[in-house]
Formats: structure tokens, sequence, C-alpha cells
């Protein structure tokens, strides 16, 4: 049996239900009941790509390099775009895009273990057992998704292994499984999203009709918004069918594809885009793997240097389409690595001090946030958690932070204890 | 007294806060010089009762290498950069900008008048020990890995005639080269000591960290570490692939066993070519002393730290090394 999470048969079944869930959500979600709000949000057109560094990045080689100190490794800091803004040496691309992203250098989350870290960071939040919160795609995929979308609204790479199961579900959480991802962990192409073979398209098309046909009759007689949902999930899973073609970069002319060039994260981040450009309001890229308990300078030369290539001609694409301005790239781990270097010259699990950015729609481009101390074991100035920085998230793209969902009679925050936003970051 | 390998015993033990990545000693002496992860070069006197860090100089990063050729003491840093020392009074000569990217070593040839140095941007540069003078530029390593990521040029050793030069990258490709007119003589695939993770982690460890021509320049050592299972951590064996030279022909490789884990740092030969030792580590350190022409190992024991930094005294009865934290000297007749 196939590793994939996905079949057809379990996606189109699960898409059917929960567009006809939809309908009948018993989350109460407030944005729908205030269609003007919903209207302004959506016709933003507001996206967000995560590139997910699983394993755990290290800030002191990334985003807030110690050069000199006995932390900070061999790795020096370079100037960036931004005057006074340093990163390390191995992300000279991003380094001359700096006044497109923010960094929060303050981030202390506290776990420092791979699930419970990776559940925080995807949920912006602790996990609890009474309530199954869904992750930052679900409701960026919720709130800005539409509901006669052609696209998916959450696409998820993760096509190593180590680390895919850490984190959420994929479930959607109390929101449902109709903001669940399309979870691709085989290839970049989603399986089974073809017509089969045995079907033309004039077939599929004319049992589409039929379909219609017969659901209109029925619903003439028997007016119920399950019928109507019901309509809706086909002519949603038509669109996906047809959205087959956004996972082929084959479609991208060959100067775009060697623009990001032949790995597969490179690759994923053009799908990516293509999603993006094409309506997708989330795509998370997953990057793994970034455990470098050992050899942690050696590891972070190959993965740095990819990332900084992959995000770099990310921005430049989006930028160029003018997508940018709409789009958010977040970078995001389950925790940072320490300071200390061990024996192995590695770098082990740390949550006290670490860092993310911040690019694009409603970023104060070359802002930095926050700041660890001279050796980077503890945040110095500007402490925040998961919850602050899914706030600003939250923010930048539109949606208001403070709002509260309903699971049955319990309002729950979108935000955990409806933090605030780092509005410094913020435009 | 003869050494003995199976009489090692460690004799000196000095600890440090920083990382000493290379060593370089006076020959005849128990002087060293070190390469440390605080931007500085040490002096040290290993059989002193209390050896004490005497500071020479520093580099923009960490320094990775030291070499010393007659009196002269050159240094390589991740700062790119190459720096002359008079080792008798510790005054600079002159830096240069030596490479395009982070230098990995530097090694004198035998009779002092080159060194070689290594780095990132894959060319080994010969360079002019006198007036240094880049001489040469050897050019035979990948700067992309198969899997499309930058490469390491890692190690580098000269014959004990100094007529050969060999490096050594992070795929395992081993370039021999005829240092009188830089023309490369052959090859050597070592590709064992890369590990490739195409599935669960999807990036490489290893590389050629050491190599070692024998005596008699029959024998080309290479030293890794072995195929790693989980790459998160360099627990796999240290490895040793032997090769016939000229032919390029591999003889066998063998692994350190039991919990000795990590990669062969450094290689070195006793003087009649009997026996090699190497030293190494990955979480902990090892040592292990090799016969090569049977490809047996003679004895072999963990070391108090990851070694980076190896020399044998000229009798083959002394082992001066450095590394995490701590610098050591092993007699072998105890």
């Amino acid at each position: 049996m196939s590793n994939t999470s996905l079949n057809r048969r379990a996606f189109l079944g699960t898409t059917a239900a929960a567009v006809t869930a939809y309908a009948a959500d018993m989350t109460g979600l407030n944005v729908l009941s205030q269609p003007a709000l919903a209207a302004e949000l959506k016709k933003k057109d507001k996206r967000v790509i995560l590139l997910w560094l699983a394993g755990g990045a290290s800030q002191l080689e990334t985003f807030d390099p110690k050069p000199g100190r006995p932390t900070g490794g061999p790795y020096r800091a370079i100037q960036t775009a931004v005057p006074g803004v340093e990163i390390s040496e191995l992300m000279p691309k991003m380094a001359t895009r700096m006044k497109q992203t923010a960094i929060i250098r303050s981030l202390n989350t506290k776990i420092a273990d791979h699930g419970g870290g990776a559940t925080m960071m995807h949920l912006g939040r602790r996990d609890e057992p009474s309530v199954r919160f869904p992750d930052l795609g679900a409701v960026v995929a919720r709130e800005l998704g539409s509901a006669d979308s052609k696209v998916p609204d959450y696409v998820s790479f993760y096509t190593q292994t180590e680390g895919r199961g850490s984190g959420t579900a994929q479930t959607g959480g109390f929101l449902g499984a109709r903001f669940a991802p399309m979870y691709l962990t085989d290839k970049s192409t989603p399986p089974y999203l073809s017509r089969v073979e045995s079907i033309t398209d004039i077939d599929h098309q004319q049992r589409a009709e039929l379909r219609d046909l017969l659901s209109k009759r029925f619903a003439r007689a028997h007016e119920t918004q399950s019928v109507g949902s019901h309509n809706q999930a086909y002519a949603r899973v038509r669109g996906l069918m047809s959205s087959e073609k956004l996972f082929d970069i084959e479609q991208e002319p060959q100067s775009i594809r060697d623009k990001y060039g032949p790995t597969q994260f490179a690759q994923q981040a053009l799908v990516a885009r293509r999603l993006i450009e094409a309506g997708t309001p989330f795509v998370k890229v997953s990057r793994a793997w970034w455990d470098s308990h050992g050899e942690n300078f050696e590891t972070h030369l190959e993965l740095v240097t990819e990332l900084d290539h992959v995000m770099s001609t990310l921005i430049d694409d989006l930028k160029d389409r003018g997508l940018l301005e709409s789009t958010l790239i977040v970078t995001l781990s389950e925790f940072g690595r320490t300071p200390r270097i061990n024996q192995g010259l590695g770098r082990d699990h740390f949550a006290s001090a670490w860092s993310t950015s911040l690019t694009g729609c409603g970023v104060n481009g070359g802002s930095v946030y926050g700041k660890s101390d001279a050796d980077g074991n503890t945040v110095a100035d500007g402490e925040i958690g998961a919850s602050r920085l899914f706030s600003t998230i939250y923010q930048a793209i539109g949606i208001d932070p403070y709002k509260e969902y309903h699971v049955g009679p319990r309002p729950v925050p979108l935000v955990d204890n409806h933090a605030d936003p780092v509005y410094e970051v913020l435009v | 007294m003869a050494a003995d390998p199976t009489k090692l015993k460690v004799a000196k033990d000095v600890g440090r806060t920083d990382v000493l990545f290379h060593l370089a000693r006076q020959p005849g002496t128990s002087r060293v010089f070190v390469g440390s992860s605080d931007f500085k070069l040490y002096e040290l006197d290993l059989q002193a009762e209390k050896p004490e860090a005497k500071e020479i100089g520093g580099h923009g990063s960490y320094v990775t290498s030291v070499a010393l050729a007659g009196k002269t003491l050159v240094s390589g840093s991740y700062d790119c950069k190459l720096s002359w020392w008079d080792s008798e009074n510790g005054k600079s000569i002159r830096s240069v900008d030596g490479h395009a990217k982070r230098i990995r070593m530097i090694v004198a040839s035998p009779d002092g008048k080159l060194v070689a140095s290594v780095a990132d941007d894959m060319i080994c540069k010969l360079w002019s020990v006198a007036d240094g003078k880049l001489m040469r530029e050897l050019k035979g390593h990948d700067a992309i890995t198969p899997h499309n990521y930058p490469s390491m040029l890692y190690a580098a050793a000269f014959s004990r005639d100094g007529k050969q030069l060999a490096t050594g990258d992070k795929t395992g490709k081993v370039c021999v080269w005829n240092v009188a007119d830089g023309k490369q003589l052959g090859t050597l695939d070592a590709s064992g000591v890369y590990t490739w993770d195409p599935t669960q982690r999807r990036h490489s460890i290893g590389g050629i960290r050491s190599l070692a021509f024998s005596p008699d320049g029959k024998r080309i050592v290479v030293g890794g570490m072995g195929k790693v299972g989980n790459i998160d951590h360099p627990d796999a064996p240290g490895r040793l692939e032997v090769f016939e030279w000229p032919s390029a022909k591999k003889l066998y490789d063998l692994q350190t066993e039991g919990k000795l884990k990590g990669m062969f740092e450094q290689l070195a030969f006793n003087a009649d070519g009997s026996w090699l030792v190497g030293a190494g580590g990955g979480y902990a350190g090892f040592i292990a002393f090799v016969d090569v022409n049977n490809g047996k190992i003679i004895f072999q024991d963990s070391a108090p730290m990851h070694v980076h930094g190896l020399s044998l005294a000229e009798s083959g009865d002394t082992i001066y090394a450095s590394g995490h934290n701590k610098l050591v000297r092993w007699e072998l007749n105890a």
C-alpha cells in the first residue's frame, strides 16, 4: 500500500463529505457571519507560503549570527541591504533582499522536542487533549479560501520521511476535513488526481452534466442545503482535477526552472508559486531534515545554501509577478539549535532564543524585532512565544488575530490568549 | 625502546575551553602549534610540567590548519586567508587572501619549500613558503556534489619525497598530482566515506578528512567515516580505504570496531611504514593503529577527546594530539 495519505477515492470522498459538512459547520465561524468582512478579506487575495525547516534550523547559521563568540561557530556575519542588519555569510542572496524581510530573533517557545515543538509551531499554541486545534494552514485556508475554488486551499509538501509524523495530524482540526491539506509525501505531484485512462474527458464532462441535471431535478423536489453543497463538492472535485497541471513544473519556461534549480526543495517552491498564483491560499513546503546534532556546520553549509537560493528565487519570482505584496513567506522550524557546540561539532535542540523570518505581504521589510544575548543563550529583549508569532502572521495577511471561533458553545480564540501581533515587523 | 602501539598511554592531558583543529610540531621537539576555534593560534610545549599556551596571532574565523615549513609557520582559516608567521618569535610575516572560500587544510612539503592549501572553492593551491608567491593552482574536484549541493575539499597530503600530492573531497574523490608540473596523475574512488541520504533527511555527511602516502609511496590511505544510518549523528565507524599507487587499485577498507565512532581526522605513518596511526572521532574520540600491509588493526582505543590534530614523533614513540577541549601527549613505550 502506498504510504501517501491521499488517494483519489479517499480524497474525493473526503472533499464531498467535507463540503457537505461545510454548510452545516458547527464551529460558528464568525467570518461567515459577517459577509462584508469576509468579502473584504477575500478580495485582497492574500496568500502564505510556509517554508517549514523540519528538524530545527540553526538561528546562528541563518538569521542571528554571533561571530567571534565561543558559541558563534565558524561562519561570519555579513552586512545586508539594510544598514546595521547582519545575517550569516551562508545567506548572501538573502542579504541583498533583506528590504523585503523582517527577522524576529526572540522566540522562546520552551518546547525542545521534535513532536511537541512541531505541534506548537503548527498550531501557535500548546496542544490540548480536549480540542483539536486547526493548524496555521487550515486557518488560512478557512479564512482566505473560497468555497467554490477550483484549486486546493491548502497544499502541504513533505517528501522526506524524517519528522513527517511530527506536528499536526493534517486533519484541519475542529475546522474539519474540508480544510485539511492536500498532503504530498511521495512526489511533488498528487497521485490519483488524474482522470483515469478508461474515461475520456468528454465522458467525464458528460457524466458531470448528467449528474448536474439529475441533481437539479432532485433539488427542485427536495430543496435542502446539503443537496446544494453536494453539487458544490462535485464541482470542486472537477476543478481540482483540472488543477493537476499546477503541480507540473514542465509547464514553466526553462528559464524559470533554471532559476529555481534542480533540487527537490527548489522545485516544490516553484510549484508553491504556481499554486499561489492560481489562488491557493496556503502552501507549506517542508524541507527536512535540519537536526544537526553532529557536523552542524557541514549540514548547514548544505542546507542554508539551498535555503538562501530557494528563498531568494521565490522572492524574486513573486515580486516579478506582482505577487509579493499579497504573499507572505514564513520560515519556521519546531525550534532552533543550541549555542553550545558539542564534541561532534553539532548543535542540539534549543527553544529558548531562536529566530524566524517573515517576507512580503504586510511585512515591514528590513525590520528586526527582539534580541538574543551576546552568546545567544537567552532572549535579551522582546521575548515572544508562538502565539504572538501567529498573531503577527494573521495580522500580516489581514485576518483579525483577535477573533474567536466556537467549538460548540466554547469560544476558542484564534490566537491563544488573544496575544498581540508584533506590530514592529508589520506595515 | 621500540614503539609499541599496544602500550599506548596518556602521558599528558591539557584541558582547554576551545576546539583545537590542527596541530603542527617543531621536528625533534615537543613544541606544538595549534589552530583554535577562538580564531587564534597558540604555541605550547607538551613536555612542560604545566604547558602554557602562548598566543601567536589570529584570523577572522576558526583556524582550521597550521603547517610548519622549516621555521615558518603557515596558518589557514575559514576566513579564507593564509598567514605566514616566524615560528621562532611569533611575528607575522604576511597574510594573503588565499582562497575564495573556507580553507580546510594546509600541508607543508617535506623539504619545507612549499605549502599546499585546500578549500571549499575546490582548488588546491601551492605556495612558496619563502615569499608567499602562489606557484600553482590544481583543479580537479567538482564544486557541486552529484546531488546538487556544495562540495568541500577537506584534505591534502604530500608523498614523503614531496613529488606527489593527494587531495580529497567530500564525495570521496581523490586526485593525485605531480607537484613539479601540476599535472593530474590519477584519481581514486573512496566514496565509501560519503553518505547521501535521499529519503529520510535528504542531505549528506562525511567526506575524506585525512590522507597519507606510505613512506615508499606505494600506498595511499584515505580516512573518513563509514556509511551512516542516521546522518544527524557522526556515529558510524571510522573508515580507512587503502589503495595501491600508482595503479589506483583499491586494496581493502577497514573500519574501527565497537564503540569507536566518527571520522579519521588525521593519519600518520611511522618511519618504516610498518604501521599507521589514525585518530579522530564523533561525539567522542578514538585512536587506531593499523598494519597497512595486511589491513589488520593492531590496536585501537578511545581517545580523551575528538581528535582533530596529530603529530607522530620521529622516533614513533610519542603522539601529540589536539582536539575538542584538550591537548594530549601519548607515549607508546610505557
